[in-house]
């Protein structure tokens, strides 16, 4: 059979397999059959660090670990290394608030072996002890020692999540909280794989050039995991008492990390998503010199690396161009991320944003913003969706959300937005008095100081600059902060993460 | 044009000049010359920008000669140019300069082109079956390891940034309107023999954003202002880099294991001279000058793009940017003669690291060095290795075991850092990395490891392989230091001829004491007492 035709019989075969899943209750697949000689795999479960028991923060990603960097029944995990050596493949895992993924990718000449491992350690895991007090080990490490002393950024933007959320299910950290983490058993991780691996929350993600009848052999084998409840838990938005609050880390670092943020009650899945997606693209294009604060902030001024805004969660942004895919939330944050300036401007880069922040809440985007901004964000979506893995990810996103393929789907809202609905969007969505800020430096009574005592802090700068700028830093250095002394709190970043 | 000599079936016309008009007696020429060493020596050095020249005083011959005569040698058997016929097809020479096709046929199974235009600039076209995008990036052979005077360090890194800032047609509002209406994603960055400017884009605004990025190059234009303010973020890059103990750890690592070499210092500078950098305008203007030419500079596109477009935007955008001449006096290292150290201290609570590394040979895809040693990376430090299984799964002394061994133009170092779970442990694990290396000079690897780790080395570059932007990625560097797509064949030829005697010859070479460098990192005393 010439392959074009048998890539077209692999092509029905799984939407036939895929609406059947749907009916009859077996494993839910996502095939994405195509001609690549490479297979992906994203095994998403519904569930994760929003569903960590009370007290046991961090077994949902202890759980996923166990799988993915331990042992199966069968085989000690360095036996599994051992054998994935020649094929250059590992089985990787992510857990978001209600998402755990297990992903890899094979050539397909080691299709059937790699297959036969990953299923086993996701069916059949081995739940070995020294498995167990190696990756507790590196949860705690990952938050006491890479996020708390080695990346003031991330620290900043994680604390800012655990700020907004307290008191919510998305109130810590993905890995756990460290004292949380120390009482985790290997039995706690057994019953949450138990009790959240099912059927239920299973969606099997699957792209390449895979057989005809290997969706069926999945659907199959998966389907010894139990059924599962059906009923996904609903999460709503925080409760925040209105005011700005400021949270300051002290750490012994040379420059000062800022981010801060409130929730919006807009996901993928809102008649407002588009705009408020293209806003965030006008105002903060991740790590792109289009950005609107990017070029207010950096470009003009020169106060940092760069500066973006974000309306869905995007960690690791300071290692990526692109997000990953499954982190799928049924709440969001706005968040604004300035990257780390000198501790002396700090107060004038925090007032920037904030003038910035006020200025897109008051006036929205131009007609020539927009315009510009929608042509981009209409071809920009084929990035993001360019590999074979993020666009699985995408499709399992959007089974989530319940939306069409990405691209097309946002593609089509894009092209019925107005900058009037734009606008609308941003004073319905943008507007908060809930603003929670999180900054991280080594003198924060300083800071505190700079912040609240209602003083100018004006900026000098190394060369001439325009009078324009120079007029709008006037109104900067003396921009309004709506916070109070009582609102701003002082934390040591050992008790973060705690 | 000059009078095509043969017309071959493939369409490709061959044409010489200034040069005997057979094929055959060039080939017999270089027969009896016999002096390969040399014909890969002028190719390894900038092959195609080399090659112009040279095409001007022998013609294009001496590049299809460089090709047979290896090919011959590596079949070991005798064969007529006859036989070669296949691949002088795929050379083509044009009157603006020289090109070369790959059909694919080799492990990176992309064809590709090569064009050199007559100023030096070369153009690699990698035609993908991903459909509407084109990477294009721009590799200039300019990099840290260019910073060759006292106080410089870090320019080149710089002056990537200062390329975001404008040039004589285009203001740098104006570039970023074209980037996005494009829908681009741009980027670029620095490594020790390279800066990279790549963006990734919808196919039908290449040719804009070719005028846009060939502006930049051929006219780059900034104001003192603007200058100044781009040091300052220059210096918001590096102070967000400090807050990570391993990038101090490599800046004290090069610092200690160089002595002369640019490489003494990493790609970002000394914080000194990231500092002083405001007051260097003038000597901004100098370094563009110097580097960014055309006989530095590769084009490289991969996605949805043909070659015919790609040479035709690249010619009527930059066939008039002149060439340079400027090449710099970068002094070579010495030997080491003493095993060196050095300890760090961390203002705050931090898990120990410790870094172990040997001066190493540089790239070469002839040469079997460097690729003997690439197998040492998986063997003796990967996920699968007996050291990460022993320190890391089963005593559970380290939670991060990392070597470090990339390819460079001049020798660089193999550095393998380990982060270590307790303060006590710190020099156990040192000895332990220690002992690893010098196995390697003592026992040879066995045939079945040395197999699966070829297989593991093809594999992991061929899973990289899943977009336009990642082969564009992954070419970069290859392209940059062996002047083509072919340097990956090559190489890869090389590590299917890498013996167990080769791994242990060069082992043995390298790996010994008084070439070596250890460097930890700790929290200092005050702190830990807290």
């Amino acid at each position: 059979m010439k392959p074009f035709a048998r890539h077209a019989l692999v092509i029905l075969f799984c939407s036939l397999m895929a609406v059947r899943a749907q009916e009859t209750n077996q494993t839910r697949l996502l095939p994405q059959p195509s001609s690549s000689p490479l297979v992906t795999f994203r095994i998403l479960f519904n569930t994760g660090a929003a569903y960590d028991p009370v007290g046991k923060e961090g077994v949902a990603s202890l759980t996923a670990a166990m799988l993915a960097d331990g042992g199966t029944q069968k085989l000690p995990y360095d036996e599994i290394i051992k054998r994935m050596y020649p094929w250059a493949t590992s089985f990787d895992w992510q857990v978001d608030k209600e998402m755990s993924v297990l992903s890899g990718t094979t050539h397909i000449d080691n299709l059937a072996k790699y297959y036969g491992l990953v299923r086993d350690m996701i069916l059949t895991p081995g739940f070995r002890d020294e498995d167990f007090q190696r990756l507790k080990t590196d949860a705690v490490n990952y938050l006491k020692v890479s996020l708390r002393e080695g990346n003031d950024e991330e620290l900043g933007k994680e604390e800012l999540y655990n700020l907004i959320y307290k008191n919510h299910p998305y109130g810590h950290e993905n890995m756990g909280s460290i004292t949380a983490l120390e009482r985790i058993t290997l039995d706690d991780v057994k019953e949450f794989y138990r009790s959240n691996y099912t059927r239920a929350k299973l969606v099997a993600g699957i792209a390449g050039g895979f057989s005809a009848d290997f969706p069926r052999q999945i659907q199959n084998d998966f389907a010894v995991l139990p059924t599962g409840k059906k009923v996904a838990e609903k999460f709503d938005e925080p409760e925040l008492e209105p005011g700005m609050r400021i949270e300051i880390i002290q750490r012994d670092t040379r420059s000062t990390a800022a981010s801060m943020g409130f929730p919006v009650d807009v996901t993928r899945a809102d008649k407002d998503y588009a705009a408020l997606k293209l806003v965030e693209s006008y105002f903060g294009q991740h790590r792109s010199s289009t950005s609107h604060l990017y070029q207010r902030l950096r470009e003009l001024r020169g106060l940092n690396y760069g500066d973006y805004a974000y309306i869905e969660y995007f960690p690791r942004g300071m290692f990526q161009f692109q997000p990953d895919p499954n982190l799928a939330r049924q709440q969001e944050i706005f968040q604004i991320w300035i990257r780390p300036v000198p501790p002396e401007q700090a107060v004038f880069a925090f007032r920037a944003a904030l003038y910035e922040y006020d200025k897109l809440v008051s006036d929205g985007l131009t007609e020539e913003s927009f315009q510009s901004t929608r042509e981009f964000l209409t071809k920009f979506v084929d990035v993001l969706v360019e590999t074979q893995s993020a666009a699985l990810g995408y499709a399992l996103d959007s089974r989530f959300y319940g939306i069409p393929q990405y691209a097309k789907y946002l593609k089509s809202e894009l092209a019925k937005l107005t900058v009037e609905k734009v606008n609308e969007a941003i004073k319905h969505h943008l507007k908060s008095n809930k603003m929670r800020v999180v900054m991280v430096t080594r003198d924060p009574e300083s800071l505190k100081d700079g912040i609240t005592n209602g003083k100018p802090s004006p900026i000098t700068y190394n060369s001439p600059k325009p009078e324009a700028i120079l007029a709008e830093d006037k109104i900067i250095e003396a921009y309004s902060i709506p916070t109070k002394p009582e609102w701003v709190s002082i934390v040591p970043v050992e008790n973060v993460f705690k | 044009m000059p009078k095509p000599i043969a017309n071959f079936s493939s369409g490709f016309w061959l044409h010489c000049k200034n040069v005997a008009d057979d094929v055959r007696s060039l080939w017999l020429i270089a027969s009896r010359g016999g002096d390969q060493d040399y014909l890969h020596r002028i190719s390894k050095i900038q092959p195609f920008s080399t090659l112009q020249g040279l095409n001007k005083t022998f013609g294009a011959g001496i590049f299809i000669l460089t090709e047979a005569a290896r090919s011959c040698a590596a079949e070991q058997t005798k064969v007529s140019a006859m036989r070669f016929w296949p691949l002088i097809c795929s050379v083509l020479l044009m009157q603006s300069g020289f090109a070369q096709t790959n059909t694919g046929s080799k492990f990176f199974p992309y064809p590709w082109t090569i064009d050199t235009l007559s100023n030096g600039l070369s153009v690699v076209t990698v035609p993908t079956e991903h459909k509407n995008l084109v990477a294009l990036y721009f590799i200039v052979r300019t990099g840290s390891r260019n910073e060759v005077e006292k106080g410089k360090s870090g320019f080149a890194h710089f002056f990537e940034h200062m390329m975001f800032r404008g040039s004589d047609h285009f203001t740098a509002e104006q570039r970023e309107a074209v980037m996005k209406k494009a829908g681009a994603e741009n980027n670029a960055y620095t490594a020790d023999d390279r800066t990279v400017f790549h963006a990734l884009f919808s196919a039908k605004d290449l040719d804009k954003i070719m005028e846009i990025e060939a502006d930049r190059f051929e006219y780059l234009k900034y104001s003192e202002a603007d200058y100044k303010t781009e040091a300052l973020a220059v210096l918001g890059e590096y102070n967000k880099n400090s807050a990570d103990p391993a990038e101090r750890l490599f800046e004290a690592l090069r610092d200690r294991a160089f002595s002369t070499h640019t490489y003494k210092h990493t790609t970002m500078g000394f914080i000194q001279d990231i500092k002083d950098m405001p007051n260097q305008f003038e000597y901004s203007r100098r370094f563009y000058k110097r580097y960014y030419r055309p006989e530095y500079t590769t084009v490289l596109l991969v996605g949805d793009i043909r070659r015919d477009r790609a040479l035709d935007l690249t010619k009527k955008y930059l066939e008039d940017w002149e060439r340079g001449g400027y090449k710099p006096d970068v002094t070579a290292e010495p030997p080491q003669k003493q095993m060196n150290s050095a300890s760090v201290d961390w203002p705050s609570p931090t898990l120990p690291y410790v870094v172990v590394a040997y001066h190493g040979p540089a790239f070469s895809e002839r040469k079997k060095d460097k690729a003997s040693l690439d197998f040492v990376v998986p063997i003796g430090f990967g996920e699968n290795s007996e050291l990460y299984q022993k320190l890391v799964l089963k005593e559970q002394k380290v939670d991060m075991l990392e070597p470090v061994f990339e390819d460079h133009v001049d020798p660089e170092l193999f550095a393998v850092m380990a982060r270590v779970k307790e303060d006590k442990d710190v020099n156990y694990v040192r000895d332990e990395i220690i002992k690893t290396f010098e196995r390697f000079a003592k026992e040879p690897v066995t045939q079945e490891k040395l197999d699966e780790t070829r297989s593991h080395i093809r594999y992991s570059t061929a899973l990289t392989w899943t977009s336009a932007n990642s082969i564009a990625g992954f070419l970069a560097p290859y392209v940059s230091l062996g002047g083509s797509p072919q340097a990956v064949d090559r190489l890869f030829a090389l590590y299917q001829q890498v013996t167990p005697k080769d791994i242990e010859e060069n082992a043995r070479r390298y790996f010994v004491p008084e070439n070596s460098t250890v460097v930890t990192l700790a929290t200092k005393a005050k702190e830990k007492s807290k």
